[in-house]
């Protein structure tokens, strides 16, 4: 009798299951990335690989961080990243261990990753979503899309709603601001600063401050530093891969013509919060606003 | 009285039993580099995979990824290898590797432009392997008619030509976008991470190293001298303008195939005439061996040792060459 139920329960059982590969195709989830692909999957991913630190913080934030399987180096943030496997780094993946870890979706750096590597996945079959964005409405877009894969829609939704109105409420309080001509400095040797297309130029600009590397050809513009004498910046910015690099600041006071230097506007925040795209660029934005802030409250009219 | 006949047998023992050595190293190595990775499978495992039979998981890291990878290997190993033995016979100069004439130079050019560009794949193995042949004429036109004592010439506008190459190197790594950069690094040191089509290396090395084997003896004359090689009758023009293109043949192919990996094609052909002596016939076909596991030992390591993380095999192959080459060379046998 009982190995009858059995039976009977494995056929009802057998029933119910054909019919949910019908509903679920039904409910195919698709969204856009960020290289206008379309990317679509049956049920959402439960095992998801992140390729780039910041990709990793973005499907945190979407609320599907306890789906990830796999992280690249300097995978920091949130600290619960930093206990997921790594697959080396994002120049360089181990693939093997990538595929064994069976992801159904990878979140990829367009132009982090090799492209090579990611074709080998998606060889392979694996369903890729690029990670690229350059605006603050991308990093919103991001998180909702994630979450859409990963079938959390509801923490997505309102955490990108929070960052939305964040950057709106920044955006309102300083759109009449005083200008303040800025230099954001990404590294030392060589010097390098970002154009007005980089997402770091545009929280200057939020800020009520003036990249004055703006109008630079490049993204990444390498620089020396008489031209930075040149374009005599109010305010210098550093940002750097440490959390302390206060003597990239202090080389600046050998230069007392500069009127950075002459009003002490050299300012540190810290790196991870301003060059990763993702929701923490509200915290950056926050403490550079306030930067800026001071340096007008230091102009002496 | 020496009977010739004999003589030749026991030449021939001496050639097939170090061969015979490292055709079985050779397979050892590409055994051992199959059954090392991120995933560890157990060798009944892997010969299951192989067969097309064990999970798919396991199908897929061995026939998709390793074992196309270490097939690369081998193969850029030996055509590197064997390319340095032909260099060094060409140009009578120890210091002679395969890409002394420039011809990795103008293929990293090729390579970095086309990383540039966003090629990738076989556009940019295609690049690379356009950027080898364009050096390889230019020098060859450059350097004029290969005749007697016309190798330092040959020697000087490889060298000069390689110099230029370096710079637009250094150039566009300057310019490149900081993104760029890495993937561009790699390719600079060697890395086979790209490396998903070992035929075309397998086709050329091949053949080639069962060709040239025949040629031993006038290439035994050649390493002499000229002079003497052609009072012994061998066509020296002739014979050099063939070593010198098949060299960047193999040279072009292994840079197609891997990017520039160092070290292999200076280190090994000597490493082999320390230990077996000068004889072309045997040189030849071993440093074509001894290459190969050379590279397949050493990405083994640079895919396992710091893992996840991957290392450029060039690096590996020269932490690995150098104290085994300077070791042979204490022992003192030249």
């Amino acid at each position: 009798m009982m190995i009858k139920i059995t039976a009977f329960a494995r056929i009802l059982i057998g029933l119910l299951l054909s019919w949910v590969p019908l509903g679920a195709h039904a409910e195919q989830r698709c969204v856009i990335d960020d290289k206008a692909r379309e990317v679509c999957l049956d049920k959402p991913a439960q095992r998801i690989a992140a390729l780039s630190p910041g990709a990793t913080e973005l499907i945190f934030a979407a609320g599907a961080g306890a789906q990830v399987v796999a992280v690249v180096s300097y995978s920091d943030y949130p600290p619960a990243a930093q206990q997921i496997t790594s697959v080396g780094s994002h120049t360089r993946l181990d693939l093997e261990r990538l595929i064994a870890l069976q992801p159904d979706l990878v979140l990829a750096w367009g132009t982090g990753n090799p492209s090579e590597q990611i074709d080998t996945l998606k060889r392979l079959g694996l369903p890729v979503y690029y990670v690229e964005p350059h605006e603050f409405g991308d990093i919103a877009d991001n998180i909702v899309n994630m979450a859409v894969l990963a079938g959390t829609e509801p923490e997505g939704r309102a955490e990108a709603q929070r960052f939305r109105r964040g950057i709106a409420a920044l955006q309102q309080r300083y759109q009449g601001a005083a200008p303040v001509p800025t230099f954001y400095q990404v590294w030392d040797s060589p010097l390098m600063s970002t154009n007005g297309e980089h997402y770091i130029s545009k929280v200057v600009s939020l800020c009520g401050g003036e990249n004055v590397f703006a109008d630079a050809d490049r993204l990444i513009p390498r620089l020396s530093q008489e031209v930075v004498l040149l374009r005599n910046p109010e305010v210098i910015v550093a940002g750097g891969m440490g959390e302390r690099n206060a003597h990239w600041l202090e080389a600046w006071r050998a230069f007392p013509e500069l009127l950075a230097t002459q009003r002490d506007n050299l300012f540190f925040v810290p790196p991870s919060l301003i060059q990763r795209p993702t929701p923490r660029l509200l915290d950056g934005a926050a403490i550079l606003c306030e930067k800026l802030d001071q340096a007008r409250a230091r102009r002496p009219f | 009285m020496l009977d010739v006949r004999s003589k030749a047998r026991v030449t021939r023992r001496a050639i097939f039993l170090p061969i015979a050595l490292l055709v079985l190293l050779a397979v050892l190595s590409m055994v051992l580099s199959v059954t090392q990775g991120s995933v560890a499978l157990s060798p009944s495992a892997v010969w299951q995979a192989l067969q097309g039979q064990g999970s798919i998981l396991n199908q897929t890291v061995v026939m998709e990824l390793r074992l196309p990878r270490v097939l690369s290997a081998f193969a850029t190993g030996g055509l590197l290898a064997l390319a340095g033995a032909l260099m060094q016979i060409l140009l009578r100069n120890p210091l002679a590797d395969p890409y002394v004439l420039g011809i990795s130079g103008g293929a990293s050019v090729a390579a970095l432009a086309a990383i540039l560009l966003g090629l990738t794949g076989l556009l940019m193995s295609g690049m690379a392997f356009i950027g080898a042949a364009l050096s390889t004429l230019l020098v060859f036109g450059l350097a004029g008619q290969l005749s007697h004592n016309s190798t330092l010439r040959l020697l000087l506008t490889g060298v000069v030509i390689a110099a230029g190459w370096g710079a637009l190197i250094t150039l566009i790594l300057a310019l490149a976008p900081p993104d760029k950069l890495p993937g561009m690094l790699y390719w600079l040191m060697g890395d086979l991470a790209y490396a998903h089509t070992p035929w075309l290396a397998w086709l050329v090395l091949v053949p080639v190293t069962v060709l040239l084997v025949p040629l031993g003896r006038s290439l035994n004359l050649l390493a002499r001298g000229p002079m003497q090689a052609a009072a012994l009758g061998v066509n020296v023009k002739g014979l050099e303008r063939l070593v010198f293109i098949v060299a960047s043949l193999l040279t072009a192919v292994a840079v197609t195939t891997a990017g520039s990996v160092g070290f292999v094609g200076l280190v090994v052909p000597h490493m082999l005439r320390l230990v077996l002596g000068n004889d072309q016939r045997l040189i030849l076909p071993a440093s074509a061996l001894a290459g190969g596991c050379l590279v397949t030992l050493a990405d083994t390591l640079a895919r396992t040792v710091i893992a996840p993380e991957q290392l450029p095999v060039g690096v590996i192959t020269a932490l690995l060459g150098v104290p085994t080459f300077l070791y042979l060379l204490q022992r003192g046998r030249v």
